[in-house]
């Protein structure tokens, strides 16, 4: 019985031995050693970077650049800032108004041939609740969200630790948009956000603008990533939405080309479904980029994305 | 959709890795990694620790610590570890974020083998240990020879429901950047790739059922015959590939008869 | 613009949870009684279904090796799996609330069928033959007979059943659910520089919490159901 149990134990310690190396990989080795400086790189960034048209296959055909390897981190937050900031990875995809990216000294690299869409804010609404008054609400919100206020807002949820709501509030009291009035009165809205910071930020000065309006508005912050929340925006379930022209365009439409800001929304309009429509896109931008830190910069002397396929 | 997971599944580019992506064959490795790891710790930390305080009553308190242990949430401990740990950590390592994932395996496996080990030990007849002491065993001998044989059903039952769990719940080492099963769940949810995420699924599913049919069979042949054929409740519980559940009525039972 | 009012959470320190409760008191509040509900009602659905279903498993033995291998086999699917296959099998709305109570009904489900079986096939024979020969029919033989004898094991599952949901439960919140689960993806979301601990640690303390309140209340429902065991043990 007792020279059962040891073997026993010997077996299961001989495998824990064995397979140790392989449990702390998450993706396999194996570079194609063509000598840029990419190849020598781990890139981090979320799962659907590496398959989106903008993503790993936009970077191969856009700059010929390839990374040596692919970690998942997550989607622009914490993972992938810490995986940058501490060497796990040597480039990342982050959002442009993060504001961990000032705050650690990141070098954001040059698009010129604008692999990433154009980012603008945008809301995207069920077309029978935009009347003119919800429409003139979220226009007027519009058109004072420019990326540095944005990145304000966001700062003071991330480094502040401030409430999302309050932050909306703050907003709109700064920019007169809180006044109390009746232009979507007996209208009856369900707001929803992703579930990242800056997207809840969105969608509660969205929320409270319509509600001070005289709007029944009831909220659904936090939801998941796009698959999540995209079919209940489709089916009526969820009336309106902080989106990013770019993504969603190419969330829908995969073989779209339009980069810039106006090309974009245009397309976008002409891709949403019938019973949605994207009001007023604003200038504040939150794109998506890749970041290296200032070191590796300097050590490569990298300024754009091309950069990355120079021999290292 | 079944024909899509099965194309997904049947897949050979889908089971090698190439240097971006990761095949099923490696995560499937990192996943027994994984587990492999929190149950050789589990083991060395649980089974003495069962068998002693079993044998010796003392110190009972640990076995309800261990119990009360299971009220906390797996991810909220994972997540409060990583935020913890993970900044202790520079360079090319994931340790950052292997060590906090294998910390809450091991929580979880440890008490399942605590408890059995311990109830094991303690349902053994107090006629049978008194025999053994009267015919000149000493304490460790009652202990090896006696008690700890007797106890080998529910110590078995106990390691397999830890085994599950930890099967099931390694997948979340995908959402702190790691590989495993788990990898596709996220992954497949990320990229829309619905096929995916159902294979990764059923991958982890058909990984439990194929690691508890093996303990199955050890247990089948460690176990001895005259402990098995006293106990038909037991018999039973080890049987089926079902012994999550099994377990956890054992003990219940035994706590409430 | 107007400097927000620097708030008591905006401290990182782990020991700072009750300050951040103090300051998301309606926020929590509602997370809690979200994590409450869906830590309970598929519960108590799943022992609904529970007790026909091993009434069978007992009554007819062909039925219990299928029944214990398809439960058994449920469990081992990961919640996180679960979570997202349940709404595409049963045609839902993808962010359909309903989609992580019946996953979770299910598990509770597993987990109870086997617990009725055999907490009735605890039930001593001779009582059931001096029952019947009393004059019960199978159905009273069952609600006021077995039933009741079966009650501390049942109860017993009923509370692995409830503590565990409510750490499946958390699960469902890193990916959008409105639970207690939501504090830990916004600790972690705001732990980029400096660890964020209260809403982490709020989460945890509330979670361990509320499980051992569901718990104390199953515990104390199965004693007041069985008066007898107290009387024996007195």
């Amino acid at each position: 019985m007792k020279t059962k149990l040891v073997a026993l134990a010997a077996v299961a310690t001989a495998l824990t031995m064995g397979v140790s190396g392989c449990g702390s990989s998450s993706s396999s080795s194996g570079s194609k050693g063509d000598g840029t400086i990419a190849s020598q790189m781990i890139f981090g960034g979320p799962p659907e970077f590496k398959t989106r048209p903008d993503g790993i296959p936009g970077l191969k055909k856009n700059y010929d650049v390839s990374f040596g390897k692919y970690t998942v981190t997550d989607v622009g937050g914490p993972v992938t800032v810490n995986a940058l900031k501490r060497g796990q990875v040597d480039a990342a995809d982050l959002f442009t108004t993060d504001p961990s990216i000032a705050a650690n000294d990141f070098v954001i690299l040059e698009d010129p041939k604008s692999n990433f869409a154009a980012q603008n804010v945008v809301p995207i609404i069920t077309k029978s609740k935009a009347t003119d008054g919800v429409k003139q609400v979220i226009n007027g919100i519009q058109g004072k969200l420019t990326t540095e206020v944005l990145g304000g807002l966001l700062g003071k949820v991330v480094n502040d630790k401030a409430d999302p709501a309050d932050v909306a509030k703050g907003f709109l009291s700064d920019n007169g948009l809180d006044t109390t009035g009746t232009a979507a009165k007996g209208q009856s809205l369900t707001v929803g956000s992703a579930n990242f910071p800056e997207n809840v930020i969105l969608g509660e000065i969205y929320a409270q603008a319509l509600e001070a309006q005289g709007a029944t508005i009831s909220k659904k912050m936090n939801i998941g990533a796009r698959p999540k929340y995209w079919e209940s925006l489709k089916q009526g379930s969820i009336d309106l939405f902080p989106e990013y022209t770019g993504s969603i365009l190419v969330y829908i439409d995969k073989n779209s080309t339009a980069t810039s800001p106006d090309d974009v929304y245009a397309a976008l309009g002409k891709a949403l479904p019938s019973n949605l429509v994207a009001l007023d896109q604003a200038d504040a931008q939150d794109s998506d980029a890749i970041v290296v830190t200032k070191e590796t910069a300097d050590k490569f002397k990298l300024k754009t994305i091309a950069d990355l396929a120079k021999k290292g | 959709m079944i024909g899509d997971v099965f194309n997904w599944l049947t897949d050979p580019s889908h089971w090698t890795s190439t240097a971006f992506d990761t095949g099923i064959w490696d995560q499937l490795l990192a996943h027994i990694g994984f587990t492999l790891i929190a149950l050789a710790i589990s083991l060395v930390i649980a089974l003495p620790l069962g068998l002693w305080i079993g044998h010796t009553g003392k110190a009972t308190w640990i076995i309800s610590v261990a119990n009360a242990a299971r009220a906390l949430p797996t991810v909220g401990v994972l997540v409060l570890l990583v935020v913890i740990i993970a900044p202790h950590f520079y360079g090319r390592t994931n340790n950052g974020y292997l060590i906090p994932t294998e910390i809450v395996l091991v929580l979880l496996a440890v008490p399942p083998i605590l408890s059995n080990t311990y109830a094991g030990v303690q349902n053994v007849e107090p006629s049978v240990r008194d025999a053994a002491f009267g015919m000149g065993m000493t304490g460790p001998q009652v202990l090896f020879r006696v008690e700890l044989p007797n106890s080998l059903p529910l110590i078995f039952s106990g390691f397999r429901s830890a085994t599950l769990q930890v099967i099931a719940t390694a997948t979340i080492a995908a959402y702190v950047t790691l590989g495993g099963l788990g990898r596709f769940i996220y992954d497949g949810l990320a990229q829309q790739d619905y096929p995916q995420m159902i294979s990764g699924g059923l991958l982890v599913a058909a990984l439990a059922l194929i690691a508890d049919l093996l303990l199955a069979l050890v247990q089948r042949y460690t176990v001895s015959r005259g402990i098995t054929g006293r106990t038909r409740r037991q018999d039973r519980g080890s049987r089926g590939p079902d012994s999550r559940t099994a377990v956890l009525t054992e003990e219940l039972v035994s706590e409430a008869t | 613009m107007t400097a927000l009012i620097p708030l008591a959470s905006a401290s990182s320190s782990p020991w700072h949870f009750f300050a951040y409760f103090m300051d998301n008191t309606s926020k929590v509040l509602g997370l809690l009684w979200a994590h409450t509900w869906l830590s309970v009602v598929p519960v108590v659905i799943a022992l609904i279904l529970a007790l026909p279903l091993g009434w069978l498993a007992r009554r007819y033995q062909w039925a219990y090796p299928p029944m214990m291998s398809l439960t058994g086999l449920l469990y081992t699917i990961p919640s996180i799996a679960l979570f997202v296959l349940v709404p595409p099998i049963l045609g839902l709305d993808p962010l359909s609330p309903l989609q992580v109570p019946i996953a979770l009904t299910l598990y509770s489900l597993a987990l109870l069928v086997r617990v009725v079986a055999d907490g009735l096939a605890a039930v001593p024979q001779e009582t059931a033959q001096a029952a019947t020969a009393l004059g019960y029919k199978p159905l009273g033989l069952f609600f006021r007979v077995e039933l009741p004898i079966a009650v501390p094991v049942i109860a017993a599952g009923l509370r692995v059943a409830v503590v565990a949901n409510v750490s499946i439960v958390t699960v469902a919140g890193t990916i959008g659910f409105k639970n207690l689960g939501q504090l830990f993806d916004e600790g972690f979301k705001l732990s980029t520089d400096t660890p964020y601990y209260p809403p982490i640690v709020l989460g945890i303390i509330l979670c361990v919490l509320l499980a051992l309140a569901l718990d104390g209340l199953v515990l104390l429902g199965s004693r007041m159901l069985t008066p007898w065991r107290r009387a024996v043990r007195a």
